[in-house]
């Protein structure tokens, strides 16, 4: 790949975006949300319907061996398999922007997980009602790592409407666990999801107001992590 | 452009042959991490005014810390840096490059030891968001 | 200065990042988690090094924790079973091998979270990234040497299982451990510490290991299961508290003794518990990319065998010091295939001991390992001498294998004669 002129190598650059791409003498607080679910469930659509560049996608080669599974033959180069992640992006304010990123559903890409989940404010989990398994991964995996999250029933056209309490209940959640039924492709109820989950970040946050400065600076000391991540390990 | 880092406190010296106190937590490394540049997907970068291509000293690269000889004239990372002209996140630069994630994050920590992009801070590091960013986060997603 | 690469941060990975480093090579370290992650995150493992690992660790200036760490001076044999006209579980083997240098355990939250620090501080460069073959496939070609210093995970898999050096295809234990504060000392040995193994026949085995954590001095308790056996009820715990109470449960049936000095335990922290099961593996230590080019694995990449012989910390750092002299004694000739695999197989002349030697504990045991254990009650220069196998394995050799050379080593040592247990 020719990287020489990167612009020109970069069909979906989003182009000129908001003012403060090009203030470099200091840059927005940025932060961001995860959006899990199964394959096909709705995430790139929910990134897309708020999001105010055209979906990026990045990308991850892997090996097709499952991670936990010994099955003793030789696995060739060539057996490969590509993870891509598509997010976008919300500019919310002059010096605060968010990140909306789409992660593959499956358990095996744990490892991806705990790299986008590394100081997200929390998880929407799509669920399409037809293939409520799909999700169960991510479920698991946001309840080991104690991140916040919602459930969203993304309703297809023409499917049955489950009653938010059923799917509570099929999926055996915890009651102080939002569950809402939304449509990923119409933009404000992407955005009460937003809202329902960034509101229910904020009752699992302790309480004192933290005097951190949230404009940015060049990275300076590093404070201690407040741990409960996900330990891959496990 | 790397932090500046305290010295290391590795515990030395005398202790007791059996301690019995309990020692709280991380005071046996002399307390929290203290490594660089932790780039998220979502941490922002920009290339350094006088970094951009054919501008930079190639001795003074050379000689800078952590900086392979002449890494400034890969394709890659002139990509990076005419890329980062504007502010990206590092999930930008992946994308946008089509460059593997790790990829990204190994040139941009070599280009930022090299004082040739500038890493900005996220504000939370890798904690979770506290309670004043979720705030505001709430109010910009209301004004949507 | 030649670039490598280091994907992943455990005994084996660091060692020889910090290894390298001193020795002016550019490395970068690849890590899927930051050093205050791994502090704040779960436990790994029971990380027992012995005389020879924590050499290499003092001659590299690594051994930040050796004055903190408890010393092991012993190692402790024990088979549960009854002893006639006594009621209960008892003891009818009970020894306690002298090491001659001691041994040590030192949590690898804080030992890898502090190397991690050093290493960045000496001017190491740190990647916080989960390493997939996109980016190996790019780097290889940027560095002169890329090394797979990561045991779990998916990359594990560019490294085809030799069937010839790996004779089991399923776990042969299920695994959990716990790390606690408040076990009393031995009763027999209060003034000194030893980590003690428990024979529990068709059962499992139980090992009690000293060690250092976050908050201190702690001890490990750490069961391993015979699959589908009564130990072997860790999968489905909820949560770290009733991972500990079973853990006390089995302690209280199977070894009462045991029990006894763990009343008052209690976790050192919510991360402090780990249950798991693995196949032991010994690995082609090549690994090859989609693009091409080479990776070469690295410890438990490589050569993975079950902990009941508490050897994966100790094996991880023999590799570390085995592949640091062959790179450096390489100087500038490229790290091609063929060098690749003479690395490895020097590495492997001492670890297939430690595989042969494990491998064979984790099977059925014959009539004269037996006898040779039940010996080492009668005798102190037996029990000494299995203790210190556990530093050097390869001396098992003379003696382990078959029943003329125990036999032998035992008429030698002038062992009273005793029957199998």
């Amino acid at each position: 790949m020719d990287y020489a002129d990167s612009d020109a190598t970069a069909p979906r650059d989003p182009g000129p975006g908001p003012g403060w791409q090009t203030d470099l003498s200091r840059a927005p607080a940025a932060t961001k949300i995860v959006i899990a679910g199964g394959f096909g469930v709705g995430k790139t659509t929910f990134v897309g319907s708020v999001s105010e560049i055209t979906p990026l996608r990045t990308e991850a080669v892997m090996t097709t061996a499952g991670e936990e599974v010994d099955d003793h033959t030789a696995v060739p180069a060539k057996a490969t398999t590509t993870v891509a992640m598509d997010f976008g992006r919300i500019t919310l304010d002059t010096d605060l922007v968010l990140y909306l990123f789409g992660t593959p559903g499956q358990q095996r890409f744990w490892f991806m997980w705990d790299d986008v989940v590394r100081g997200a404010i929390g998880a929407v989990v799509l669920v399409d009602t037809r293939r409520l398994a799909d999700c169960f991964p991510a479920l698991d995996y946001f309840e080991s790592c104690r991140l916040p999250y919602v459930v969203a029933v993304n309703h297809f056209e023409g499917t049955a409407r489950h009653s938010p309490e059923a799917v509570r209940e099929a999926l055996s959640l915890e009651p102080d666990v939002p569950v809402i039924t939304m449509d990923a492709r119409h933009r404000i109820t992407v955005v009460e999801t937003l809202l329902t989950l960034v509101g229910r970040a904020l009752e699992t946050t302790p309480g004192a107001v933290s005097r951190a400065v949230h404009r940015a600076a060049p990275s300076a000391a590093p404070e201690p992590s407040r741990g409960g991540r996900c330990d891959g390990s496990s | 452009m790397s932090t500046a880092a305290p010295a290391l406190r590795a515990p030395a010296g005398p202790v007791p042959e059996r301690p019995t106190a309990r020692v709280r937590p991380y005071s046996l490394t002399g307390g929290r991490g203290r490594c660089g540049h932790v780039l998220l997907m979502e941490t922002f970068v920009a290339a350094l005014a006088d970094a951009d291509e054919g501008r930079g000293d190639p001795g003074a690269v050379a000689a800078a810390p952590g900086g392979a000889l002449a890494s400034w004239l890969l394709p890659e990372v002139r990509a990076v840096l005419g890329l980062c002209r504007r502010l990206r996140s590092v999930a930008e630069v992946s994308a946008l490059l089509r460059m593997p994630l790790g990829v990204v994050r190994v040139l941009l920590g070599d280009l930022a030891d090299q004082g040739r992009i500038r890493v900005y801070g996220t504000g939370h590091l890798t904690g979770r968001p506290d309670r004043a960013l979720l705030e505001r986060v709430l109010s910009g997603l209301r004004r949507l | 200065m030649r670039r490598i690469l280091i994907v992943g941060a455990g005994q084996s990975g660091l060692q020889l990042a910090l290894g390298l480093q001193a020795k002016g090579y550019d490395v970068t370290v690849m890590s899927n988690r930051t050093p205050d992650e791994i502090r704040s995150g779960r436990v790994m493992s029971t990380q027992m090094m012995f005389r020879t690992a924590l050499r290499y660790e003092r001659e590299l200036g690594l051994n930040f924790w050796e004055g903190l760490a408890p010393r092991a001076l012993g190692l402790g044999f024990s088979v549960a079973g009854t002893v006639p006209g006594v009621p209960g579980v008892q003891r009818p083997v009970d020894w306690i091998g002298r090491l001659d240098g001691y041994a040590q355990s030192v949590d690898q939250r804080v030992k890898m979270a502090g190397w991690l620090d050093a290493f960045a501080e000496r001017g190491g460069r740190l990647v916080v990234h989960a390493a997939a073959v996109s980016d190996l496939d790019f780097l290889a070609a940027r560095h002169d040497l890329v090394l797979v210093a990561a045991g779990k995970g998916e990359l594990v898999s560019l490294f085809r299982r030799d069937p010839a050096r790996s004779p089991y295809t399923t776990p042969q234990r299920a695994l959990a451990l716990s790390y606690v504060h408040g076990l009393g000392p031995r009763a027999e040995h209060p003034e000194y510490d030893a980590a003690r193994c428990t024979i529990v026949p068709g059962v499992g085995e139980l090992w009690v290991i000293p060690t250092l954590t976050t908050s201190g001095r702690a001890d490990i308790l750490f069961w391993e299961g015979l699959p589908g056996g009564p130990v072997d009820v860790f999968q489905d715990v909820e949560g770290p508290g009733e991972h500990l109470t079973r853990t006390l449960e089995l302690l209280e049936w199977f070894v009462p003794w045991e029990y006894g000095r763990a009343t008052a335990v209690e976790l050192t922290d919510p991360g402090a518990t780990l249950a798991g099961r693995y196949v032991p593996a010994v690995r082609d230590p090549v690994g090859r990319l989609p693009s091409g080019g080479l990776v070469l694995g690295v410890g438990d990449a490589v050569v993975v065998n079950d902990p009941l012989t508490v050897q994966g910390a100790n094996s991880a750092a023999k590799c570390a010091a085995s592949y640091l002299a062959s790179i450096v004694e390489r100087g500038d000739e490229p790290f091609d295939a063929d060098w690749m695999r003479t690395a490895f197989e020097r590495y492997w002349a001492s670890a297939r001991h430690v595989t042969r030697w494990t491998n064979t504990m984790l099977g059925p045991r014959s009539p004269h390992i037996r006898a040779l254990i039940d010996a080492a009650a009668g005798s102190q220069p037996v029990a000494d001498r299995i203790a210190n196998g556990f530093d050097d394995p390869s001396d098992f050799d003379d003696y382990f294998y078959d029943a003329a050379s125990a036999g032998a080593y035992m008429s030698e040592a002038k062992v009273p004669a005793a029957g199998g247990t």
